[in-house]
């Protein structure tokens, strides 16, 4: 992980478009996949996929090469979600960060297919999504970031901007919500 | 079988997928599971429930990398363009601050006679010759700031 990481923070640094690139092509469809689940949005899903590109080329030099990249790459995808969501204030900048926020990311309308079932159904995953849905923003998030994105728990509270031990308390509640979500599930 | 015993199953069930077991809670669940059907199933379906998580999959839309790259070349090349005006606006305030070292004793006698010419206290006028040399800084600034805005309102697509 050093080299690559280390050659990915010189190239960002001298912002080599060949390095983005080819950066934009191996994290996209990671980086969407957050995105949407996040967001739970695909049309806003991909207008944040553009803006996190952008930021990273223009905030390249802060990456040092001492962590994965993509744990940097998710952290901005991240800030740029929340300061989003503050500057609309359609919602509370809590769904996504206080661990004790109950409600997940609020849809215009509940009766109709939310666009997060409307992307996942498109593959035909209705258990899955059906599940997703049931769990909120900040659970979601982190089954995502530990169980899809395989990042370590340090990483995750370096992208989240929480202690480890939230981390792993809302891993714990989530890995239980998402039980208690599934068809015939035991929650 | 106590329920406690289920309970703590339960528990490393969850650990085990979150943090990971020591070799003996390990050993402990392994055997557990073997002698508890309930607990047994409770595993299952929190594996199944990952799995059904990990395989979950999303379209990705097609034209967006590519469209996000030409973005991110565009933005790069106006970054490029920027570079020797950024270079040149601190120049100019070096080169502000170099003469405004050299001429500062003329600058006091100019700020003391103007003060002496309009009958001001003399706090006044030294109060104004220390302002004289937050010009550079303060045009900088604006011109920083104006920078700023004419890229925010360009970035302002997003909302």
């Amino acid at each position: 992980m050093g080299d690559e990481a280390k050659a990915i923070a010189r190239g960002l640094q001298r912002r080599d478009p060949d390095l983005l690139d080819r950066l934009i092509e191996q994290y996209q469809y990671r980086l969407f996949r957050y995105l949407v689940y996040i967001t739970g949005n695909k049309e806003r899903a991909e207008d944040f996929f553009q803006e996190t590109w952008i930021r990273v080329l223009e905030r390249g030099h802060q990456y040092d090469g001492r962590s994965r990249f993509e744990a940097w790459l998710f952290a901005i995808a991240r800030h740029l979600v929340i300061d989003w969501q503050r500057a609309k204030k359609t919602q509370s900048l809590d769904a996504l960060t206080d661990p004790e926020q109950e409600h997940p990311l609020q849809f215009a309308n509940e009766n109709e297919p939310s666009p997060l079932h409307q992307v996942l159904s498109q593959e035909k995953e209705e258990n899955v999504q059906a599940s997703l849905e049931k769990i909120p923003a900040i659970y979601r998030e982190v089954l995502v970031l530990r169980f899809q994105e395989e990042l370590r728990i340090d990483e995750m509270a370096g992208v989240l901007s929480i202690p480890v031990s939230t981390v792993k308390s809302r891993l714990y509640r989530g890995l239980e919500a998402l039980r208690g979500a599934l068809p015939g599930g035991t929650a | 079988m106590s329920a406690d015993l289920h309970v703590r199953a339960h528990q490393f069930i969850a650990k085990e997928r979150v943090e990971g077991l020591a070799q003996a809670e390990r050993e402990w669940l392994g055997a557990h599971l073997q002698e508890c059907a309930r607990c047994a199933e409770f595993a299952r379906q929190t594996e199944q429930a990952l799995r059904s998580l990990r395989t979950a999959a999303i379209p990705f839309p097609s034209g967006l990398a590519s469209r996000t790259q030409f973005r991110v070349r565009l933005r790069a090349q106006e970054l490029r363009e920027r570079e020797p005006h950024r270079r040149a606006l601190w120049l100019a305030c070096a080169v502000s601050w170099a003469c405004g070292i050299f001429s500062a004793p003329y600058v006091w006698r100019l700020f003391e006679w103007f003060g002496q010419l309009t009958g001001m206290p003399k706090l006044v006028w030294e109060l104004g010759f220390g302002l004289w040399w937050t010009i550079p800084v303060l045009f900088a600034a604006v011109v920083l700031l104006m920078e700023n805005a004419r890229y925010s309102d360009e970035a302002g697509w997003m909302r």
